[in-house]
């Protein structure tokens, strides 16, 4: 139920806004403010809940599909995080959106809900075609709310916000279908059995197209186009959301749907994992030359979440959590630097950064609250971003030390950046006047409270990483059984790793990594050389290995007798 | 005498075939609307006409479809009528070579 | 009696801070400022409970020291921390002078911000300052001595810019917190490296001696000794980065920006010594890698040098101690190098003692004159402010190792300690004592120039010139009597040994590690030749500076000339690396970013012209349109017969 209304309520609190007065903003907004609270609360509930799944609900079928699309919402501890920052900034945007948006307060608040509605599908659906359809529905309510009220360039932004996005998920519209005319339903585990059965060929260019349209959305070099220009041109309260909330769909794309999914290969997760560090050091360094504030901080959350995307590809155990922590701090912090930006440009009317200074004067509070936030992240520890970024360098050091190393670099030119940036703005000569509206109580209170979170999060990260359970065995089942499997075949077959492994996170990555790379004579010289630094004896380290072996061929035994049965089950 | 079916289908393509002459070779919008029209009631006598060959109790629902189609055609006739009009007034003119927009 | 609980000593400052933060944060709309007599009192109050615990649990100290932990902070799979707090010898002495000169910095300010519209916003800063550095020295692992660690640095950040009207200030904070950040990447990844190398249990202290004596005593040596290289590299990197030492040490000088009890309090007595406090505390790691101990030593030795010839030739007061410190810090890092962490330490006591009296004394130097700093403008001071006088001149005394003072136990023993370190030592001990003679040129330069002579400003303003309040001269005094005393916690000539003995715990058995030939030399001539150096020092400044005219001050207190090379010779070499980073970030910005976007514009314009083609299908006129979509009809229906359907 709490799933169904996290998706459709939104919708429906999208039309009922309708019915609100244009002209007067208060009552609008108080309408506004009443829906996204409990939308608030209600993804804060679901993430108490835990893991929970809805009836999956038989919706159409696609011609050429065998199987129907389901409407399928599951709830898992990645998606359910990632709704409270699509909620949570929603509301504070809306907050902030009344002195911003005075005039057209409705049809921006209508906008915002649609936005909302179909973010939280994105990050609920467990229907590949469900989850597809809302990951391209986000686009409309943005393109038309930057089209609406955006900057000078607001035409322009929104095209190619629009093109880019949309053209980006093409290919992944194709591969899907095509996934899908192979595939007994639309639903992951299908996906995944159908996808084995593939010549190599099909699987990497599906893989490749599924690939292309997150990254675009996240967005990672070279496809990052779109990005600097919308969120520049796009409203503050909307950018917030964007780089908050909407930003983190390619990141989670690749989690959800392309680890489970898709065997990996190490070319590609190499490749992935440097093109995220390139976005990295890119992002830091065209932040450093940036001259329009939201430009800069643009390219600052491409930058970070260019790391989160480095870390996901490490593929390590520590992986899902660290990721999921850093797109969590990063959410709040760059959501409410831009609401901040924005209450900032209302004020001066510029985002100039050489024309803009001096604001701690002349409004301390306001300078205040930027400082703290500014500071929250640039990672100090004790703060979410120190916890997230850490634990992602802690993974991308299993990959190599180089990478973590070109981590390093990009968290010093952060501090580079953000410095210069918070010199510019709030420090310094005053260079313009202050004519907007100041910074409202309630605006600064609820950006306040965006801060004390990280500070919690940051000395008590548990509060993320508790709920992390990606797959459990009851969705696993049900997705089985839909799947026309024997639901014991299934669990045991695809998702669920040996239960030598404890943490069933780790299971799912593990097993990727299983699939992926079966173990090498390479990779047990290195093993057998790491034992060794760790002061194992020569005997212990021949019989350790020995056993390795043994687990290894019988694994790839078991994957080969597997492979004919599922597609058994699938003629049946 | 019995109406032979076919001739009903003879004049029904005559009707059409007007129409569709009319519809492209008159540059008068309204003519072009009109001839549009035309052919549309081609259609609904063709099928009325056929209708007549089956037996009875098949030949009610022939009968009934352009019952529909009438209805549907008139929703059409006033769209297309408003558009006209629309375009009358941004152009000054019911002249459909001047009509070009498309072109680009 | 129980003991206190540990975390009541961050506790102290951290309520401090959130209070005061809150009264500065209400209180900044109005037009006046909150009552300062509170905000002081409250300010004082803070540092001064955390003081007291600190002392009630000194007394109550088992041997071993006391460990608790209080819960748990990262937990996920390869990586568990717990926040848990380690109360030993080594914390006991630095929480002491940490909080104990923290309480009297904080109620000199009191003075020294008099008036200040940032009056309590500055002592919500000082007072995260000391949580964070009470978490620094008191954490039991080094991830949360890392939070304290960048906590430290982000309240130098803060405080450096603390006057942010001014533009320059916060580039002098920037540029501290960004030399500093690349200092503690070497810190992180020295943390990965341990990681990596005995899972996240290891970045627990305890643990990692644990680890490390069980290594050794397994004799697998070869195979860590690398790695740990490795690690303990990049840990020192992370205190070149604090403790402004070769080459990350340009940031120090320029962080005089900051208020003088900021100077005093962060950047001389407490945070920049933190890179020591670690290296004292991974004294069992660093001892198993000489090579990284051999790097410490030259690094301190170049550093100490070169610090000192520059302070030479710096005009601006603070600007000579803020030299000064690092090239006493460069001392520090000497001894550490040479396995003589219990001397480094006893340094850092000693020095935090005298150039914390210094660098008061010189802030009420410039309040009395209304904020002049060079020192070309002053002179004959001794006769208007004389109480500040005799503070710097015994902290003067102190400094340079003259006998009887703290600098002298402390110094001297450092000295002692680098002869004896090996082949090398008897030409480290030349090059201590070559820094000490050049440090009490230039102490004794600012002495001359500062409180003898004739004032050499303008006449208006030897008028107003006034010794400083008492709340100003409470802490400077009490602090110039630990310049005196301090140093008889340790005085080896006569026997005492308390400081010693009250380290030995921690880095004792390290030290013993490296066992070094005892030396045939008497401790007296070790004594003789530190006198010496120090009174050769002073004669050498009275003889140039005593007598000399001063050329009146033109222009700005910065070095000119030769000088300028040498003082701002690692800025020249920041200013290349800078220079690169920007150079790459021109060719990603100019080049690299416009190739994407004509990339783009590319796929746009193709896309475009494939559109344009498409268009020309459309003829012009409408009824032609119409009759080729029914000619097209048509077709389709024609094939479909002639096919029988498509399928």
């Amino acid at each position: 139920m709490l799933l169904h209304l996290l998706v459709l309520a939104p919708f429906v609190a999208a039309i009922l806004m309708v019915a609100t007065s244009k002209e007067d903003p208060k009552s609008s907004s108080r309408l506004a403010f009443l829906f996204a609270l409990a939308f608030f609360g209600m993804s804060i509930a679901n993430i108490a809940a835990g893991n929970q799944a809805t009836e999956a609900y038989e919706w159409f079928r696609i011609p050429g599909a065998k199987g129907p699309v389901y409407y399928y919402l599951y709830s898992h501890g990645l998606g359910a995080w990632m709704v409270l920052l699509s909620t949570g900034l929603s509301l504070v945007a809306l907050i902030t959106a009344r002195n911003t948006t005075c005039k057209n307060y409705r049809n921006f608040a209508i906008g915002i809900f649609a936005l909302m509605g179909a973010m939280n599908g994105t990050f609920l659906a467990a229907d590949a075609v469900l989850f597809f359809f809302f990951f391209e529905a986000m686009v409309i309510p943005a393109a038309i709310l930057i089209a609406g009220f955006g900057g000078k360039d607001r035409a322009k932004a929104a095209m190619t916000f629009a093109i880019y996005t949309l053209v980006g998920s093409a290919p992944m519209m194709v591969a899907l279908w095509y996934l899908i005319s192979q595939a007994d339903s639309s639903l992951l585990l299908s996906l995944a059995i159908a996808l084995q059965n593939m010549p190599e060929g099909a699987q990497t260019a599906i893989l490749v197209s599924f690939l292309l349209a997150f990254m675009v959305k996240t967005p990672i070099f070279p496809f990052h186009g779109w990005q600097a220009i919308s969120y520049s041109e796009a409203p503050a309260p909307l950018s917030a959301i964007l780089t908050g909330a909407m930003s983190k769909a390619g990141v989670f794309g690749f989690i959800a749907w392309i680890l489970p999914i898709f065997p990996m290969n190490m070319s590609i997760v190499t490749v992935m994992m440097w093109l995220g560090l390139v976005t990295a050091v890119y992002g830091a360094l065209m932040a450093l030359r940036a001259t329009d504030a939201k430009k800069l901080l643009a390219f600052s959350s491409m930058g970070h979440l260019g790391l989160a995307v480095a870390g996901v590809f490490s593929l390590s155990e520590a992986m899902l959590p660290a990721v999921l922590v850093l797109l969590v701090a990063h959410g709040i912090s760059a959501g409410a630097q831009f609401l901040l930006m924005g209450i900032a440009e209302r004020m001066t009317g510029t985002r100039e950064l050489d024309k803009l200074g001096g604001l701690a004067r002349v409004t301390p509070v306001f300078g205040s609250l930027f400082g703290f936030v500014a500071i929250l992240a640039l990672a100090i520890p004790g703060t979410a971003g120190f916890v997230g970024e850490f634990t992602v360098l802690l993974s991308l050091w299993d990959m190599g030390p180089v990478p973590a190393l070109v981590a390093g670099l990009c968290i010093i030119l952060s501090a580079a950046y953000m410095l210069r940036f918070v010199q510019k703005v709030i420090f310094g000569e005053q260079k313009c006047e202050v004519a907007g509206t100041r910074m409202t109580a309630l605006e600064g209170s609820s950006i306040g409270i965006m801060g004390v979170l990280l500070l919690v999060f940051g000395m008590h990260p548990a509060f993320i990483t508790n709920a992390l359970h990606l797959f459990d065995e009851q969705a696993i089942e049900t997705m089985a059984k839909l799947a026309g499997e024997k639901p014991a075949a299934g669990a045991e077959g695809e998702e669920v790793a040996p239960s030598s492994i404890p943490g069933v996170e780790a299971e799912v990555d593990e097993n990727v990594a299983d699939v992926a790379v079966p173990m090498t004579e390479e990779d047990f010289r290195q093993l057998d050389s790491n034992l060794a630094a760790n002061g194992f004896s020569e005997e212990e380290r021949a019989n350790l290995i020995a056993q390795l072996k043994a687990m290894n061929a019988e694994d790839s035994a078991e994957t080969a007798a597997e492979a004919p049965a599922a597609v058994e089950g699938g003629n049946k | 005498m019995e109406l032979q079916a076919m001739y009903v289908q003879i004049l029904a393509l005559v009707i059409f075939a007007i129409g569709l002459i009319v519809a492209v070779s008159r540059r008068n919008v309204f003519f072009v609307l009109m001839g549009v029209e035309l052919a549309l009631n081609a259609v609904n006598l063709s099928f009325v006409g056929f209708a007549k060959t089956l037996p009875a109790d098949l030949s009610a629902a022939g009968q009934i479809v352009p019952l529909f189609t009438i209805a549907v055609a008139a929703a059409e006739a006033c769209v297309g009528l408003a558009m006209v009009i629309m375009i009358f007034r941004n152009r000054e003119s019911v002249d459909a070579d001047t009509f070009t927009n498309l072109k680009g | 009696m129980t003991n206190l609980p540990l975390w009541f000593i961050p506790l102290f400052p951290l309520i401090g801070c959130i209070v005061l933060g809150a009264i500065a944060l209400i209180s900044s709309g109005e037009k006046k400022g909150p009552s300062e007599g509170f905000v002081g009192a409250l300010s004082v109050l803070f540092p001064a409970l955390a003081f007291v615990s600190v002392v009630l649990l000194s007394f109550n100290m088992p041997e071993g020291g006391i460990r608790s932990t209080l819960c748990n902070w990262i937990d996920i799979p390869m990586f568990k921390v717990d926040i848990g707090f380690l109360f030993d010898g080594l914390s006991r002495i630095m929480l002491l002078f940490v909080t104990g000169i923290g309480t009297l910095i904080a109620l000199y300010s009191n003075g020294y911000m008099h008036g200040d519209r940032g009056f309590a916003r500055f002592f919500a800063y000082i007072n995260l300052f000391l949580f964070s550095m009470i978490v620094l020295v008191l954490s039991d692992s080094l991830l949360l001595t890392f939070l304290g660690w960048e906590g430290v640095g982000l309240c130098s950040y803060l405080l450096i810019g603390f006057w942010n009207h001014d533009i320059n200030n916060c580039k002098a904070a920037n540029k501290a917190f960004i030399v500093n950040r690349v200092g503690d990447i070497g810190f992180l990844l020295g943390m990965l490296v341990l990681c990596t190398l005995g899972g996240s249990n290891i970045l627990n202290y305890d643990a990692l001696n644990a680890f490390i004596n069980m290594i050794m005593g397994a004799g697998n040596v070869e195979i860590v000794v690398p790695i740990l290289s490795i690690a303990g590299l990049c840990f020192f990197i992370g205190c070149t980065g604090k403790s402004a030492q070769i080459p990350l040490l340009t940031w120090l000088p320029d962080a005089m920006a900051g208020p003088t009890p900021v100077s005093a309090l962060i950047h001389a007595a407490t945070m920049v010594t933190s890179g020591v406090y670690l290296l004292a505390r991974l004294s069992t790691m660093f001892v198993q890698i000489p090579l990284i101990l051999d790097i410490i030593t030259w690094v301190g030795l170049l550093t100490a040098f070169w610090a000192a010839v520059a302070g030479l030739f710096q005009n601006d007061i603070k600007k000579v101690l803020a030299y000064s410190t690092i090239s006493q810090l460069g001392y520090m890092f000497m001894a550490a190098g040479v396995a003589a962490f219990d001397a480094s330490i006893f340094h850092v006591f000693t020095h935090a003692f005298f150039k914390a009296a210094l660098f008061l004394g010189a802030g009420a130097v410039i309040h009395s004159l209304a904020g002049e700093q060079d020192m070309r403008k002053m002179g004959g001071l001794l006769k208007k402010t004389p109480v500040t006088a005799c503070v710097m001149i015994f902290a003067f005394l102190a400094i340079i190792g003259f006998p009887g003072f703290a600098g002298f136990w402390s110094k001297d023993l450092i000295l002692e300690r680098l002869y004896m370190s090996g082949p090398m030592g008897p030409f480290f001990y030349a090059a201590g004592l070559l820094t000490a003679v050049i440090t009490a040129v230039y102490m004794g330069r600012l002495i001359v120039l500062t409180f003898f002579g004739s004032y050499r400003g303008s006449k208006e303003s030897e008028e107003h010139i006034h010794e400083a309040p008492a709340c100003m001269l409470f802490p400077m005094v009490v602090l110039a009597f630990g310049a005196i005393f301090a140093g008889y916690f340790w005085a080896d000539s006569m026997g005492i040994k308390f400081f010693e003995e009250s380290l030995a715990p921690v880095v004792g058995a390290a030290q013993a590690v490296l066992h070094h030939s005892e030396a045939h030399v008497s401790a007296g001539v070790f004594a003789g030749l530190g006198t010496l150096a120090a009174l050769l020092g002073m004669g050498i400044a009275w003889a140039k500076y005593g007598k000399a005219r001063i050329p009146a001050a033109k222009g700005s207190s910065a070095p000119q000339g030769k000088m300028a090379t040498w003082t701002f010779f690692w800025d020249y070499v920041h200013g290349v690396v800078i220079t690169v980073v920007n150079a790459i970030a021109w060719v990603v910005d100019n080049c690299v970013d416009k190739l994407v976007q004509f990339a783009q514009w590319l796929v746009g314009g193709i896309a475009e012209i494939l559109g344009d083609g498409a268009a020309s299908f459309q003829v012009r006129k409408v009824r032609l349109q119409i009759a080729l979509s029914i000619a097209g009809v048509a077709a389709l229906v024609i094939v479909v017969l002639l096919t029988g359907g498509l399928i």
